[in-house]
């Protein structure tokens, strides 16, 4: 028995969604696309004028940067909570993970609202520092970089978890058994068993905030200083203040070229999958 | 005694290791934690904990038609997206789970694609592209832009769904006699349900919470509460923020725990 759809009602089921999408999500790309190249005249102009551009090449290179720092610490703190929960009994994990998914809930806006309060002069990071260590002067960690990375830390924190918690769960508890009676410490089992059998989750989990981090907007915009600007926020300075389009545009490719990368890259490592949870 | 000296590493690493997952999860929580208390402090400063208690803010944020209508305005966006994608999204899914056509695994790809486009390109195509259609600055951008950014996720929880249900079900339908039309609705989403109110909730929230392509869509009198909470944040920062931010942050936590609860109910059976 055919448990198939034929091709004329998936056609007619697909339809609507395909419309919308082609004119609506296709149209608009090809839009930057024909923008970028001074509306279709094949003039390269704004793609040259980056490449000359100081203020992308700073940009660029900041992007790059901020996205390696925030996804480098995220992959720490990440994996010990994977690791953590990985331990826990089923239904004890499955209070944790409110925690570890509330930020994916929560509206950027109000998580970059609340790190403006605590990471201030006068907030409770520094005045705890302050108590513990007796030190005067406040440590700057707003409108700088430190608050950009620990803004996108918290941001990307789920979509480090969830990869390299499936994968620490359908490792074979067996093998660290078997290393721990043969006398292994829990250094060289966790550097010799658990991390490299972990690497596919690991990698996808780098992949993924990788590529959620250089499209960044609202956190750099909102607890950056002028110099940790990114690509993003380029984009809509040329769109907004300078109504520069082709350069908008150009620089959009750019991003889309880089963004694209990185999803080829995490294609490859799910076998296909594109799922971002 | 030949057992202690690997016990007590094993002791330290696990210790060493569940400090920084508690400070990750604390660090998770410090939004939903402080929010709260902050936004009872009262107008006059805002910090963490609050000097004193009051409803100040509230009445601020409900007495301020510019902020009570920009939440009434993200509502109805994110009401008329949702329905808008469940309308178009349902039945693409199903189309592309149970459908056996050329091309399947590229429309399949196609429909998840805004998903990994970074939201500042999608919103720039949009600017330059509504203007054509001159619907630049109106709602109809707005719940066209959000229903672009959220069928994905509606595409990717009902096609879930639908995997786990046994499409032998459906044939059974069709050999009794059942249409297409009656076995979609009467077969096939009374199966699906949890899955479907997952992905209707997720698709609210994430337009309600929308902002950078909201940001480059909306016009002044078609602004929505996250991208004046941008511009508040970005050049006042007024302390009325702080009440909405708390509000948001409560939605969420609702949200999240309805969620986590529906999921765990669909993967249950």
């Amino acid at each position: 028995m055919n448990h198939a759809l034929d091709t004329r009602h998936a056609a007619l089921l697909l339809a609507p969604l395909t419309l919308l999408m082609l004119l609506f999500f296709l149209m608009p790309a090809l839009s930057i696309v024909w923008t970028s190249v001074h509306g279709g005249q094949l003039d390269l102009a704004a793609y040259r004028e980056l490449l000359t551009s100081a203020l992308f090449r700073r940009v660029l290179a900041t992007t790059f940067e901020i996205s390696i720092e925030a996804t480098a610490l995220t992959l720490v703190i990440g994996y010990a909570i994977a690791m953590h929960l990985a331990r826990l009994t089923p239904s004890a994990r499955a209070v944790m993970m409110i925690f570890v998914m509330l930020p994916f809930w929560t509206s950027i806006l109000v998580k970059s609202f609340a790190f403006t309060i605590v990471l201030g002069d006068a907030g409770l990071v520094n005045r705890a520092i302050s108590w513990l260590f007796g030190t005067e002067t406040p440590i700057p960690m707003l409108f700088n970089r430190v608050g950009v990375v620990l803004g996108m830390l918290n941001f990307l924190l789920p979509f480090m978890v969830l990869p390299v918690l499936g994968n620490l769960l359908a490792q074979d508890r067996t093998l660290q058994r078997a290393a721990e009676t043969m006398g292994a410490g829990p250094v060289r089992i966790f550097l010799r068993i658990t991390l490299p059998l972990s690497l596919p989750g690991v990698l996808s989990g780098v992949l993924m905030c990788l590529s959620l981090s250089v499209g960044s907007y609202i956190t750099p915009a909102l607890l950056g200083g002028r110099t940790d600007m990114m690509m993003a926020n380029l984009v809509d300075f040329y769109t907004r203040q300078t109504l520069d389009w082709p350069a908008a545009s150009a620089i959009a490719m750019v991003l889309l070229l880089i963004t694209a990368l990185i999803v080829v890259l995490l294609t490859r490592v799910r076998g296909g999958n594109v799922e971002v949870l | 005694m030949h057992n202690s000296l690997p016990d007590r590493m094993t002791r330290f690493w696990r210790a060493t290791g569940g400090l920084i997952a508690w400070s990750g999860y604390l660090f998770l929580l410090m939004p939903t934690l402080i929010l709260v208390p902050v936004s009872l402090g009262g107008s006059q400063q805002l910090s963490f904990p609050p000097e004193q208690l009051s409803l100040a803010l509230y009445e601020q944020f409900f007495t301020d038609p510019s902020w009570w209508g920009a939440a009434l305005q993200s509502a109805k966006i994110a009401t008329l997206s949702t329905m808008l994608t469940m309308l178009i999204a349902v039945p693409a899914a199903y189309a592309l789970v149970r459908g056996d056509f050329p091309g399947r695994r590229f429309l399949n790809l196609f429909t998840l694609s805004p998903i990994l486009v970074p939201v500042v390109v999608l919103g720039l195509g949009f600017y330059l592209n509504f203007n054509l259609f001159g619907i630049g600055g109106s709602d109809l951008s707005l719940v066209i832009a959000h229903t672009i950014l959220i069928a994905p996720f509606v595409v990717v929880s009902v096609s879930a769904g639908l995997r786990q249900i046994d499409p032998a079900l459906e044939t059974v339908a069709t050999i009794m006699g059942a249409g297409r039309a009656t076995i979609f609705f009467r077969v096939v989403l009374p199966q699906i349900r949890d899955s479907l109110v997952v992905g209707a909730l997720l698709a609210f929230l994430i337009s309600f919470d929308e902002v950078v392509a909201s940001y480059f869509v909306s016009g002044p009198s078609t602004m929505t509460l996250p991208v004046k909470m941008y511009s508040a944040l970005r050049w006042e920062i007024s302390p009325v923020i702080a009440a909405v931010s708390a509000m948001l942050t409560i939605l969420s936590l609702v949200f999240s725990v309805a969620l986590i609860h529906l999921q765990k109910k669909s993967r249950g059976h």
